[in-house]
């Protein structure tokens, strides 16, 4: 669902992830000081992979909901619907993920992406992401160092 | 995962011919049948390294290898004979890539897995021969993969150009390539060429999610990114004349169109809600697996018929889609050389699914079975005279079409009788990946392998650069040994070297 944001003040997060081995895949490792950021830079990353972000610009902003039966299955379904934004209207890249609600009592999401629909000829093809898979997915919760970190495979 | 040290592991495996290994009962938990790889001397080291490397203790993050995983297969409900190992495995989501299993249609706990078939469903190969020889293209070469890169939409975020709503998009998803022959786009004949006759008539759109249909319909007729490709080839070696004529390859130069593509964002997003479907049917039947990934549902559940259905959709979606791109490189053919693609003989030689479950008899243990055969990353391989393959190679055996890498050479083999009895008729898919994808963006310079390619006289193009560095042949094993190792355990047959000339990736 697209919704109303303003460019004022606008900032963007610095960079928390990087791309790890995977024969024939690839590993997502992002991290932050609270779930909710690692959550959120994972799903940067996964754009990240699709095409070079400093192309984009932040033209647009769409709401997205997730839910889970657990903490990983929730992670699950937020890159999926991530996933889906770019592969179907409105063909979105993410170039900022702000989670709004992080429930983790009934583990649901609600976050708005910020981006612009994806164009030929103006951002560089990257990857295609195939899907998100619970291969190898790890979720690190110190809540005493303030560390928290994420790991996905996702298939290309 | 049972974790020993390597020489214990090594206890379970045994070499029993020269080119197939055995993997013992217990090297996993629970197996119900043995496992087996078939390798030679240099495949061999590879698939032991990659075991070696996940017995170092306290690994964190890692992943199974290869041979593990045929052993959790083996583990499934309901499996029969061996899970088996091509010689072009790697490790995967679940089921390793190149590996397959047979289940037991009448056995009731028998199951079906979407890990078994992969994200990619039906995605698969397709060879078109031409009239053409190396030197009439050689001139225009350049010219000829700019114009099939024009043709052809590649690369992440490219739409298909084909027209479609979506009332089309499930008719196509019914129909296979009926539609595409109905809408003009293939001829007739083609479908005679293709596993199936381009139609699983098992599809069922209405068990499809619409977020998976909306994912496939501006995919529809794209070739995708990875190791997707179409390929201008030259005939480099015929190792077997008879067949080669039966298929209409004459002599060494004649030019062929190789596409390699699947069900695009369809597919993926069929396997993706099937296995969050799957989860929860395993919890209410409490099937247990050795691996999380190896999400499963009984055949003759609900989930399992409905992803069954789905998948059927999704192999229909795949032959549209490789039907759709056989239109557009016809086309930038014929407007090449000012002709026409039935003057170029542009006919289908044959069209192989890689990634995919199919209901087949087989002969076990002296009975003929029904069974449901899961093939990811392995090509289905039937000998002369089977039923289901087409007139036209009923003598030869099914064509099966293996694809290399950027810049190695692809092969066409032939099915044989060994490989029925032993495979369930199966064989390898193409070369395997060796390094990883960010290793080789780190180890391999992409101007490098631009230059090889252009020093081997090869075009091309590519929409993603760093894509030329994971693509490149260091990445995969090589796709010879592969291909000799099938030969020489006997499960198929060489028939034709292929030598690309142009390469178009996404």
């Amino acid at each position: 669902m697209e919704v109303e944001f303003s460019k004022e003040n606008f900032l963007l997060p610095e960079i928390k992830y990087e791309y790890l081995d995977h024969t024939a895949d690839v590993q997502l490792h992002a991290w932050g000081s609270t779930l909710q950021e690692a959550f959120e830079q994972c799903g940067m990353a996964m754009f990240g992979y699709m095409t070079e972000l400093d192309y984009v610009t932040v033209e647009t902003c769409y709401e997205i909901e997730a839910k889970g039966d657990d903490i990983k299955g929730l992670l699950f379904h937020f890159l999926d619907e991530l996933l889906f934004l770019f592969s179907a209207e409105p063909y979105l890249v993410g170039k900022k993920l702000e989670i709004t609600k992080f429930d983790m009592d009934n583990l649901e999401i609600v976050c708005r992406c910020y981006g612009e629909p994806f164009e030929l000829g103006k951002h560089p093809q990257g990857t295609e992401v195939k899907a998100i898979t619970y291969s190898a997915m790890e979720v690190v919760q110190d809540v005493e160092r303030s560390n928290f970190e994420v790991f996905v495979i996702i298939d290309i | 995962m049972v974790v020993r040290p390597y020489n214990d592991e090594l206890k379970y495996l045994e070499k029993i011919s020269d080119h197939c290994w055995r993997i013992k009962k217990g090297f996993q938990p629970n197996m119900n049948v043995e496992g087996c790889f078939y390798v030679n001397s240099r495949l061999e080291q590879l698939m032991l390294e990659e075991l070696k490397n996940a017995c170092r203790p306290g690994a964190v993050g890692g992943f199974l290898p290869g041979v593990k995983q045929i052993a959790n297969v083996a583990a499934l409900p309901g499996i029969v004979g061996r899970s088996i190992g091509l010689p072009d495995i790697h490790s995967g989501y679940g089921f390793a890539i190149g590996n397959m299993a047979a289940f037991d249609m009448d056995d009731p706990l028998s199951v079906v897995s979407p890990g078994g078939v992969g994200f990619d469903i039906n995605c698969g190969v397709r060879l078109l021969r031409t009239n053409l020889y190396e030197k009439d293209v050689q001139p225009v070469k350049e010219q000829l993969t700019q114009s099939l890169f024009d043709h052809i939409p590649v690369g992440v975020g490219s739409k298909g150009i084909i027209p479609m709503n979506a009332r089309d998009l499930e008719e196509a998803l019914e129909m296979g390539m009926d539609w595409s022959l109905r809408e003009g786009y293939v001829w007739a004949e083609d479908k005679e060429h293709c596993e199936e006759y381009g139609r699983m008539l098992s599809a069922d759109p209405a068990k499809v999610s619409s977020r998976a249909k909306k994912r496939g319909l501006p995919q529809l007729g794209t070739l995708g990114a990875g190791n997707h490709y179409a390929e201008i080839q030259v005939v480099d070696e015929i190792f077997d004349k008879w067949s080669s004529s039966k298929m209409g390859i004459e002599e060494k130069g004649q030019v062929v169109v190789m596409i390699h593509s699947g069900s695009r964002g369809f597919g993926h997003q069929v396997a993706t809600d099937a296995l969050v479907e799957m989860e929860k049917a395993m919890k209410r039947d409490k099937i247990e697996t050795n691996d999380r990934q190896l999400a499963c549902a009984r055949i003759h559940s609900v989930e399992g018929q409905n992803y069954l259905k789905a998948m059927a959709a999704a192999a229909n979606f795949a032959w549209v889609n490789r039907s759709s791109m056989t239109f557009l490189t016809r086309q930038a053919f014929a407007k090449m050389f000012n002709t026409t693609p039935d003057d170029l003989d542009m006919h289908v030689i044959y069209d192989v699914s890689h990634n995919i479950a199919k209901v087949e008899n087989h002969i076990v243990d002296g009975k003929e079975r029904q069974l449901l055969v899961h093939r990811k990353g392995s090509t289905r391989a039937f000998p002369p005279h089977h039923p289901l393959i087409p007139v036209d190679y009923q003598l030869t055996g099914q064509p099966v079409l293996v694809g290399g890498t950027m810049g190695t050479c692809s092969y066409v083999l032939t099915g044989t009788e060994q490989g029925m009895q032993e495979t369930f008729g199966s064989t390898c898919h193409g070369a395997g990946r060796a390094l990883s994808r960010a290793k080789s963006r780190r180890n391999i310079d992409y101007k490098q392998v631009l230059g090889k390619l252009e020093e081997m006289g090869i075009s091309i193009r590519v929409a993603s650069p760093k894509l030329v560095m994971e693509e490149a042949p260091e990445s995969y094993k090589d796709v010879t040994d592969v291909v000799d190792t099938c030969h020489a355990a006997g499960i198929s047959k060489k028939c034709i070297k292929l030598r690309p000339i142009a390469v178009i990736k996404g």
